[in-house]
């Protein structure tokens, strides 16, 4: 009969999700709306056209040239020629400007002599950013420029040995599943996960607070009239994973679509790795809900964690290079596995073998989750902590048999 | 004055014991702002990432190819961790996050280099991981370029140029970088200054609206008016001015921790960063005392607080920044006190210029503190009437 007493549960609760604004919220709001935020956020992957300065104390033809040039790569915009240094660092300090091209007055002098000339590039350090935009802008120019110069200097050889000369060996750049190197194939993956565990603890969360301030004031709550636990805590988190299932094909799949991002999943892959990772949040979620004592404190408790969490997965500051003991207390977060796997399922095309460290730690994940809440569950509901409770339970069944037992007499009796 | 049931201090002390009587509080005032203190500073306690997996493709297998691996891997930020046999194995190791990139050098690199016939290396990182693929691309970008660069200056220096002349014909105009204020491009410098505020004004926020909205829930609001004489504007600074304290206390531990212990740039001292800081205390305080006054329900107030705690965080503008957001969310940081925090930080404490040119950004975090005078009315009539919905 457990089958049927899993379902009744899995019923249940979801009718307490459906008649709840507040879970719903957490169940389908969030996870529908902040996607689109972030993925809006970041949409333009890259900072283009920084705005720079320039102090040019050649003004020779070449110094023009070359800030000609700058200002027509997409990195960087000129917006003021400025007279001297002084004038330049008030426009940054002003957050007009982000950098500073300085050309030193012997600029031309020495290439015409054919020496090596130097010019110098101030960066604001407020974002890498601008730093990048303005190193890869200027580089990109002055490369340019070198080989303009080197063929020039070297007019009497035929252009094959030019080339030859200027690059012995060439080389390519090719980032491989982020072609722009941009911010929103590279974040919005970890974030799509992180919501999808997040807004589950917050979820569970409310959904125990709840169940916690109607116990305190002496009200009957799920699980009771069942006696096997198992059963309690297996058709709630099919509960969930029924509603995550519409959720995260939403978030994991819609989303990434609906921005134009990198999607080199393979159906079976993405579905054999993001169940577990469901799982291991829904039993982690249940886990820490015991800690809940009304609807509300679950905000103050866990929504602050997802910023480090983020950090923890190591999309950002690689793993490689986290200290042993964050490395260790991640391994302990479904999303720590959880981006790591998606994103290179979803963005690197990995396949489950490629995977298979993070989609079996999942699934340890879940049966430690899952053995620990049940633990908790035995002992939270079975204890004589809260007095009170069992009794009106007894009481309950009691009159429930009374009843069935009382119509079943009149039924009978009424046959006669 | 003490002692009394009425009053400022009176509610001060009511606050007190109610902080006190709930974990709750404890949790969400002090462990979960020093537990982050304490991560992100740690976490990326090296500043720049070092040694970071990388591998190689070399189907040349010459004395060229050789050397350029060497020179590689005696970079501080690349180790070669293992030679891949071809391309496919190497981007399997790849997708399965063992490295972050890798160099391919095709076969017959060296004879073509010899023979002048211009041979092509390249280098792939994994752009999933967007740092590391950027900082191991800088490293093998400038060993490919030296590689290049070498064959071309042994050339040079066989036709009799001196090295000075060769390295002027090789590199005619060279780039000077100087990153001011943070020439190491030190990570933590970079995130932390801004995430550890950003954690503690998250907290602000949640802990602000909940404290004040539950009152309403338990139905001790009126108790709590009356003690400030139904002035409404003396119960909430009342009763939130513990909490600041409190907060004030965390801002100090960030502050000591970041420019005391860690030696990061405050090129200004210490103390516009802590006026800084504890201006963002009380206009994330006012700005949430706006929204619980605003919105008579515990869990939509709360739940905007929270969206606005979040939602700072990137939109501040330090990671990824201000200006390469569409313009409607241009437009909307300017609601975000963390935003005028993070200006503050990048004037006064990594460039270290005039206080006159933050002023503004400090006059914009009190206009959020002064916040609750529009709506405030609207609490104290909640007060009276509310009833709670969950």
């Amino acid at each position: 009969m457990w089958v049927k007493d899993l379902l009744d549960v899995t019923g249940k609760e979801l009718r307490s999700i459906l008649s709840d604004v507040g879970v719903l919220v957490f169940f389908i709001i969030v996870p529908v709306l902040y996607p689109l935020l972030y993925a809006y956020l970041y949409g333009r992957e890259v900072v283009r056209e920084v705005p720079v300065v320039v102090v040019d104390e050649c003004r020779s033809a070449t110094s023009r040239e070359f800030l000609r040039k700058c200002d027509a790569t997409p990195d960087l915009r000129i917006i003021s020629y400025c007279s001297d240094m002084e004038e330049a660092r008030n426009l940054i300090h002003r957050h007009k400007a982000y950098g500073l091209i300085h050309i030193p007055s012997e600029f031309e002098n020495t290439l015409v002599q054919g020496l090596q000339s130097t010019v110098n590039l101030y960066c604001d350090m407020s974002g890498l950013l601008y730093y990048k935009a303005l190193l890869s802008g200027c580089t990109m120019v002055s490369l340019d420029m070198n080989r303009d110069i080197q063929m020039v200097r070297l007019s009497g050889l035929s252009d094959r040995e030019k080339d030859v000369m200027t690059m012995p060996i060439e080389n390519e750049y090719v980032t491989m599943f982020n072609p722009v190197n941009g911010f929103q194939a590279f974040l919005i993956p970890a974030i799509l996960i992180l919501v999808l565990q997040q807004t589950l603890i917050l979820g569970v969360s409310m959904l125990a607070g709840t169940e916690a301030e109607r116990r305190r004031s002496g009200q009957l709550i799920l699980g009771h009239e069942y006696d096997n636990p198992i059963t309690v805590l297996g058709g709630k988190a099919l509960a969930y994973l029924l509603v995550y299932g519409f959720t995260a094909t939403y978030v994991l799949c819609f989303v990434p679509w609906l921005f134009h991002m990198p999607q080199l999943w393979q159906l079976p892959t993405l579905v054999a790795f993001v169940v577990p990772f469901l799982l291991a949040s829904i039993f982690f979620a249940i886990c820490i809900s015991f800690f809940v004592r009304d609807r509300e404190s679950c905000f103050l408790l866990f929504v602050f964690v997802s910023v480090p969490l983020i950090f923890m997965s190591g999309i950002s500051w690689p793993t490689s290079n986290m200290p042993a003991f964050w490395k260790v207390l991640a391994q302990f977060f479904p999303s720590t596995h959880g981006v790591n796997g998606f994103a290179r399922i979803n963005t690197s095309g990995a396949l489950l073998q490629d995977v298979r460290m993070e989609s079996l730690s999942l699934w340890i994940l879940t049966g430690i989750y899952f053995m620990l809440s049940l633990f908790i569950y035995e002992r939270m509901y079975r204890s004589d902590k809260m007095p009170g409770v069992e009794f009106v339970l007894a009481m309950r069944t009691h009159a429930r048999k009374n009843l069935r037992e009382m119509s079943r007499d009149i039924k009978s009796r009424l046959k006669k | 004055m003490f002692g009394t049931k009425q009053g400022f201090w009176a509610i001060v002390r009511r606050e007190i014991v109610r902080m006190q009587s709930r974990p709750l509080y404890g949790l969400s005032m002090i462990f979960a702002p020093l537990f982050c203190f304490v991560f992100f500073t740690t976490l990326m306690g090296e500043g720049l990432p070092e040694s970071l997996p990388a591998g190689v493709v070399d189907e040349d297998n010459t004395s060229v190819s050789r050397s350029i691996l060497r020179n590689l891997d005696s970079y501080q930020q690349t180790e070669i961790i293992k030679q891949y046999p071809d391309f496919a194995h190497a981007r399997e190791a790849m997708q399965r996050n063992e490295i972050y990139g890798f160099f391919y050098i095709p076969k017959g690199t060296q004879e073509k280099a010899s023979s002048q016939q211009q041979p092509k290396i390249s280098i792939y990182t994994n752009g999933t991981y967007l740092i590391p693929s950027s900082l191991l691309y800088r490293d093998m970008k400038t060993m490919a370029v030296m590689a290049s660069a070498a064959v071309g200056r042994e050339i040079l220096l066989a036709k009799g140029a001196n090295m000075d002349q060769a390295m002027g014909f090789l590199q005619p105009i060279k780039m000077d970088m100087r990153p001011l204020g943070n020439p190491w491009l030190n990570y933590n410098v970079y995130l932390t200054n801004t995430i550890l505020p950003a954690v503690l004004a998250l907290m602000i926020l949640m802990v602000t609206c909940f404290s004040i909205h539950t009152e309403l829930k338990d139905n001790t609001a009126r108790e709590w008016i009356s003690m400030a004489n139904d002035n409404i504007l003396k119960a909430v600074s009342a009763k939130l001015f513990p909490q600041t304290m409190t907060f004030v206390l965390m801002a100090l531990i960030y502050l000591v921790l970041l420019y005391g212990w860690l030696g990061f740039p405050h090129n200004n001292g210490f103390l516009p960063m802590f006026v800084a800081a504890v201006l963002l205390i009380l206009a994330s305080q006012g700005f949430a005392v706006f929204i619980a006054s605003a919105i008579p329900s515990l869990r939509w107030s709360l739940s905007l607080c929270t969206l606005w705690g979040v939602l700072s965080i990137p939109i501040s503008g330090f990671s990824f920044p201000v200006m390469g957001m569409p313009d409607a969310l241009q437009a909307l940081s300017y609601l975000f006190p963390l935003r005028y925090y993070f200006l503050i930080y990048v004037d006064q404490a990594l460039n270290g210029i005039p206080l006159y040119y933050s002023a503004w950004f400090y006059v914009a975090l009190l206009a959020f503190t002064i916040m609750p005078l529009v709506d405030i009315h609207l609490l104290r009539k909640a007060a009276h009437e509310y009833t709670y919905l969950p």
